[in-house]
């Protein structure tokens, strides 16, 4: 409850809280196109290179302000995006090589720049450091309303084009026989991507802001069959991990990334257990379900062919130790049980079973039902 | 090579793994740039005339997990004639509800797509196709890993188009059913072997130089001496 107060009163805790929020919406959206575009592995290759960015912005301006560093940014993560391009299209190297080969790049050139920096005696280095695991605490109100307006930049450019992203994530060669510019679509949606990460960068840091980035929307997509929803849910998952894993890291004085990373993940683990349809809990039950189903219809067939060999009474009782024997006890008891409790079967005085009338007629459906599937279709 | 499509026909093209068949369609969609050459479409630039021409791909060549609908893919084949930025409204869905009534689809417009069965998600492909109201269609594969009841569906189909008219050209597998199903065909390996009426393009001679012999080595590109297309 403490933090819940001081949420509203605490101006540390609200600026954080409210700069978290943005940056979880803006990457939580456009990292759902990343996802369904299979660019999860690009995001990270490109939140490393804007490690380089942020250094040598410093390095050139001197200033520490939000918008150069993010712009500094943004200018070598959007390079290494179009090096992977050029390598992949220029040579035989693979994308993934291609990625790892940029990421590693760019991130090592800017860790040599940071530590360049970090020897010199001027004033106002410190805090570049920051920027690998990402720091919430320090966050200041100029921070939070640059963060704001350049993400509002991204999500406008979601919207205003949302059914030429659509498509381009669908279905890129039937978008292009359309006349729409493919290429020059998809350098947009991947510098909307860039906007986005660079938003996120001081708070959660070049190392994990990929996660930032993939886990809303992963988790996203499993509660949803519809674009726009899958979108909005996953604005709001990051931002609920932003904002969750920015308060316990500042209040728990831990590293803001990884904290916003294992909320986030958290996210993730609850949706593929327990979303509905395509969760692993639910897919489980659902076949535990099926196999019931299949194991009552197979013990009705039995009962029914016991009951056809005489047929002067189809509902006198029979011994089930063959069908114990051939199906297993515990599925013939449990399958005999539930047919009961339906008034399917019957059990006689002496432990013999046969269907009820109305279960000899269900049998004589299925049965029916099997040998001429198409009938029923 | 040269190739001359006649307006109103239903043309397959037919040749083995690796002859250029998907090449061929992708050249004529400006999907690769041809080597050399042209592709005129009623005597036009493709460029010009793209509006008059509609792609159904290969089922294969997308992810069905895609989160949309069927009604909202079929949509998409409207997108053309949006422009930028507009959306979608009444009645681009109505027209999409009434392209998946035509391949005995709507009752599963609200279906997620990779619930669809192989036949039902190649339907919903040409719905978005018919939606174009295009006059050309290229279909890549139609009735590759199709049910009969689909296959039944896109016959009647095709000959419905070409009772409007309308001229397809599709790659097809399939050598029993091409002259039952076609009243054209290309035989293609590499460079066009044969092109015209299935009364007389289709014979063995043809088939054999298509399909007997040497294995081409390279992958279909369209080169050298100038291939045309002319639809």
């Amino acid at each position: 409850m403490d933090v819940l107060s001081d949420l509203f009163l605490d101006y540390t805790l609200r600026t954080v809280a409210l700069g978290s929020a943005a940056l979880g919406i803006v990457s939580g959206a456009l990292g759902a196109f990343a996802v369904l575009r299979r660019q999860a592995l690009l995001g990270d290759a490109m939140s490393h290179a804007a490690l380089p960015g942020v250094a040598l912005a410093f390095l050139i301006t001197g200033s520490r302000a939000p918008l150069v560093l993010m712009i500094g940014a943004a200018l070598t993560g959007w390079l290494a995006a179009a090096a992977i391009v050029y390598i992949v299209r220029a040579s035989r190297i693979k994308t993934d090589t291609a990625m790892a080969l940029m990421l590693s790049v760019f991130f090592g050139a800017g860790l040599v720049v940071l530590t360049f920096i970090q020897r010199q005696p001027a004033a106002g280095k410190a805090g570049l450091d920051k920027f690998l695991f990402g720091q919430a605490a320090a966050m200041l109100e100029s921070d939070v309303i640059t963060m704001a307006s350049v993400g509002a930049v991204g999500l406008l450019g979601v919207l205003v084009l949302w059914k030429e992203f659509k498509l381009l994530s669908f279905d890129p060669d039937f978008a292009a026989t359309l006349g729409m510019p493919t290429r020059r679509l998809d350098m947009l949606l991947t510098s909307l991507l860039v906007i986005a990460i660079v938003v996120g960068l001081k708070t959660v840091g070049v190392v994990l802001m990929s996660a930032m980035v993939v886990a809303p929307g992963a988790a996203a997509r499993q509660w949803t069959n519809r674009l726009g929803v899958m979108v909005t849910l996953a604005a709001l998952f990051g931002a609920a991990a932003g904002v969750l894993g920015a308060l316990l890291s500042t209040t728990a004085q831990t590293s803001t990334g990884p904290t916003i990373v294992l909320v986030a993940t958290g996210l993730v683990l609850v949706s593929l257990l327990f979303a509905p349809t395509r969760g692993l809990v639910w897919t489980r039950m659902h076949a535990l379900r099926s196999q019931r189903v299949l194991a009552l219809e197979a013990v009705m067939s039995d009962l029914a062919a016991l009951a056809a060999q005489h047929s002067s009474d189809a509902t006198r009782p029979h011994d089930v130790a063959a069908l114990h024997a051939v199906r297993g006890r515990a599925l013939v008891d449990r399958a005999l049980s539930e047919l009961a409790a339906d008034g399917l079967a019957q059990r006689h005085d002496g432990g013999g079973w046969s269907l009820t009338p109305r279960g000899l007629a269900e049998a004589d459906r299925l049965a029916r039902l099997r040998r001429a599937p198409s009938e029923y279709l | 090579m040269d190739l001359d499509v006649p307006q109103g026909v239903l043309m397959a093209i037919v040749g083995p793994n690796g002859a250029g068949k998907t090449t061929l369609l992708r050249t004529v969609l400006g999907l690769l740039r041809p080597a050399a050459g042209e592709v005129r479409i009623f005597g036009r630039p493709y460029a010009e005339q793209r509006r008059l021409v509609a792609y159904v791909p290969q089922r294969g060549s997308v992810d069905w997990d895609f989160p949309t609908t069927a009604l909202d893919i079929v949509t998409m084949g409207t997108y053309g004639g949006l422009g930028w930025v507009r959306r979608p409204g009444s009645s681009e869905r109505s027209r999409a509800t009434a392209a998946l009534a035509q391949v005995g689809m709507q009752a599963y417009a609200d279906r997620q797509i990779s619930q669809l069965s192989g036949g039902q998600q190649q339907r919903v492909f040409l719905a978005r196709a018919l939606v174009q109201d295009a006059q050309v269609y290229l279909m890549d594969e139609p009735f590759q890993g199709v049910d009969a009841t689909t296959e039944r569906a896109i016959v009647d189909l095709l000959r419905s188009l070409r009772a409007d008219g309308k001229t397809v050209v599709a790659v097809h597998h399939d050598l029993q059913t091409v002259a039952e199903y076609f009243d054209q065909v290309t035989l293609l390996n590499v460079r066009r072997i044969a092109s015209g009426p299935v009364g007389t393009v289709f014979t063995d001679e043809n088939l054999r130089l298509t399909y007997g012999g040497r294995v081409a080595g390279i992958g279909g590109r369209t080169n050298g001496t100038g291939p045309e297309a002319h639809l």
